[in-house]
């Protein structure tokens, strides 16, 4: 197995790295958390890094005809193949390395896709991807919970009773999503026991989110994250609340951060004060009212919804992360 | 025989329903009178983002031949009438399929009519207007641009007022009844025809000279076709930035020297250097890469990159440091960080004032929170 790169965990958020490796030349929405995602993605991981996009949000706003925002090396793979890139680039590198046609060095790879391809239709492809241990790479995921770059259609991460283009409120049905948000997490940690890291994270909290790529990155062979993104298209908000929604999401118990290195989990940030007790939960509805893909929910809604965080907290045997139920003492 | 063909020029997502409501009004309006219409949306534009700018088109005829002949093109080459929903486009316009800057006015016909929502006063908006060989006329509908999102729309009724101003800047294409009619078949209450109607009384127009406003050169460059692209159509990455400046310390991205965010944002942060911290919140939580680091270690928004979202503003920890100032208040798009270096009195004195504004007018980018809209337009019919 290649080396890895020597990419020291950041000490306090002044001493994340300042080069960027993804300046201007997309054209994201305004507050578009995924470009900081993306932004604050290749600051953690350096120069030397490849890096491959399954089609979505990052693609199609990022690099429309002839221009681009990307400093290092960057790829278009097709929506749902991420992972085969990931180890495909990968391969590539180490066997032009190996025939002496490359200089032997660690070079990062990353391949990025959005829920639609990752957590949709490219779930299969991440699971293989994370098989192949002799590889160094880093699937990352970002997670707007819907496909945004087509106009806002149910995906698998959407969140139970959002507005969409699939799933508009009527007059008879209000709530037209039925389905609860996949927890893609800790079903890839638990499926595949030789990946030695997965994590969830969120841009609005840059320290946690930069140290982790760094961790995901020189660890040792596949590796995964995944990463909500606050979408001020699809969510429907203001975009100067980006960043605090990121926030709220975490706040509320509802987006938990945490990673699992080496089969030991750690959570992270609020959530690892909501677990010990030190923080209470925010009302869940303190999120939801805030953006307009929500504004139809009710009372009732409200309350289920809350009911449905309560319950991954206090009856989950990993609270907020793995939904099988405590045994009995 | 004519046809009429009639733009609107909207914020990406914020006005997307804004632009439906107008065009497919005037399209039902014209069938009233016998007439054919469509309204579409610029294929280009689509997937929309928010706050680029986009368009959609509505195209009358007077028979149905006429109307498949002008729906043969794929986008009007020229239209009678513009409709521009924020005033802050009267900068130009950088649409997402389109490289460099376009006059608002590009399409308007001589002849024609540039219809604006402001509250600014004509001549104004005519200094921002890029300069046209032939003369034309701009109408102002007095209003705070109407911004909501892809869900909740707000209804504060600058859709029937832009239809009033319309029936009376361009008779051939409807009359007032028509259209009042159309408001109606879409089951809007009488509220709105009223404010349709006096609209139409108060509607006036302004004509504009050849060569009267902006005479800057529109930022443009040469798109290279596929003949003239490099082998596997690869693009060059941006350049590794450096120290502020060129010189040795701070930082500074390059950044893309084909796309340019002037026209995309409708408002800028104005930094205020000497309350900051230093906490490298704007900086680290900018989506868009905007701010340069100065030698001294404070953030300069570049507003090549800026498109204006908030979040500086909204993660400043300090008062007033980072605020978000209407982008019409702005002529040029220089340094804020060399402006205070110059002249830190002077800086301080524009600052202040531009905020103080800043807090008379409450320009609004979308869904706060539930019932929010129903408060806004409370207090806009207040006043």
């Amino acid at each position: 197995m290649t080396l890895v790169q020597d990419l020291p965990q950041v000490r306090g958020v002044k001493n994340i790295p300042i080069q960027e490796g993804f300046t201007s030349g997309h054209r994201t929405c305004q507050g578009c958390e995924s470009a900081l995602t993306m932004r604050l993605m290749i600051k953690a991981a350096g120069p030397r890094t490849i890096v491959v996009g399954s089609t979505g949000c990052m693609y199609v706003a990022n690099t429309t005809y002839y221009s681009t925002p990307w400093v290092v090396p960057w790829m278009h793979t097709q929506l749902g193949s991420s992972g085969a890139a990931a180890t495909g680039t990968a391969a590539g590198l180490a066997s032009m390395m190996r025939k002496g046609k490359m200089k032997d060095e660690p070079i990062n790879v990353i391949a990025f896709c959005g829920d639609g391809g990752g957590v949709d239709m490219g779930l299969a492809g991440i699971s293989a991807a994370l098989q192949h241990d002799e590889y160094n790479l880093l699937i990352l995921c970002y997670d707007n919970e819907s496909y945004a770059n087509t106009d806002i259609q149910v995906s698998g991460s959407s969140p139970w009773g959002a507005n969409s283009t699939f799933s508009p409120p009527g007059k008879v049905h209000r709530i037209m999503n039925k389905r609860w948000k996949k927890n893609t997490a800790p079903m890839l940690a638990a499926g595949h026991p030789s990946c030695r890291y997965v994590a969830t994270a969120c841009a609005s909290y840059g320290l946690d989110f930069t140290n982790k790529i760094r961790r995901a990155l020189t660890i040792g062979g596949p590796t995964f994250i995944h990463v909500i993104d606050p979408c001020p298209k699809g969510w429907d908000y203001d975009p100067k609340y980006s960043h605090e929604l990121g926030m709220l999401a975490v706040e509320t118990g509802l987006w938990v951060q945490y990673e699992i290195a080496d089969g030991e989990l750690t959570l992270s940030g609020p959530s690892r004060a909501i677990q010990s007790g030190v923080r209470q939960r925010k009302p869940v509805q303190e999120y939801l009212q805030r953006q307009g893909r929500f504004a139809h929910l009710n009372e009732e809604d409200l309350e289920f919804f809350q009911s449905r965080v309560d319950e991954s907290w206090d009856e989950w045997w990993l609270p907020g992360v793995v939904p099988f139920k405590k045994p009995e003492e | 025989m004519s046809t009429v063909a009639v733009e609107v020029v909207y914020r990406g997502i914020f006005q997307k329903t804004l632009a439906r409501n107008i065009v497919r009004s005037i399209v039902f309006a014209a069938r009233k009178e016998g007439k054919y219409g469509t309204a579409f949306g610029r294929y280009g534009d689509s997937p929309e983002r928010n706050g680029i700018p986009a368009k959609q088109f509505a195209i009358v005829a007077d028979d149905a031949e006429e109307l498949e002949e002008n729906l043969a093109v794929y986008e009007a080459q020229e239209v009678d009438v513009t409709i521009n929903v924020d005033d802050t486009m009267c900068k130009g316009i950088e649409s997402w399929a389109w490289y460099g800057l376009q006059p608002i006015n590009a399409l308007t016909k001589a002849g024609g009519t540039l219809i604006v929502t402001s509250r600014q006063d004509v001549d104004s908006l005519i200094e921002d207007i890029h300069q046209k060989d032939q003369p034309y006329n701009i109408s102002t509908v007095t209003s705070i641009p109407s911004f909501s999102g892809l869900w909740v729309y707000k209804d504060d009724h600058t859709d029937v007022r832009i239809l009033g101003a319309l029936a009376k800047v361009c008779p051939q294409l409807v009359s007032l009844e028509s259209m009042v009619e159309a408001i109606q078949d879409q089951g809007w209450d009488d509220l709105k025809v009223r404010s349709a109607e006096r609209t139409y009384d108060r509607t006036t127009m302004r004509p504009v000279e050849p060569g009267e406003g902006n005479q800057e050169e529109p930022f443009s460059f040469d798109l290279p076709g596929w003949t003239t692209m490099e082998e596997g159509i690869v693009i060059r990455g941006i350049e590794q930035g450096g120290g502020f400046r060129g010189g040795e310390e701070g930082y500074q991205p390059v950044r893309s020297s084909v796309f340019k965010k002037y026209s995309t944002r409708s408002m800028r942060p104005i930094v205020n250097f000497d309350t900051c911290i230093k906490c490298t919140l704007c900086w680290l939580q900018c989506p868009d890469t905007c701010f340069d680091v100065t030698p001294d270690g404070l953030y300069d928004a570049n507003l090549e990159s800026c498109c204006g979202c908030g979040v500086c503003e909204a993660v400043c920890p300090v008062a007033d440091c980072v605020t978000m100032i209407n982008e019409a208040e702005f002529n040029d798009n220089n340094s804020q960080y060399e402006m205070w270096q110059k002249d830190k009195d002077d800086y301080t004195q524009w600052m202040t004032s531009l905020i103080d504004k800043q807090k008379q007018v409450d320009r609004t980018h979308g869904f706060h929170h539930v019932g929010g809209y129903a408060e806004q337009i409370a207090e806009v019919a207040e006043d």
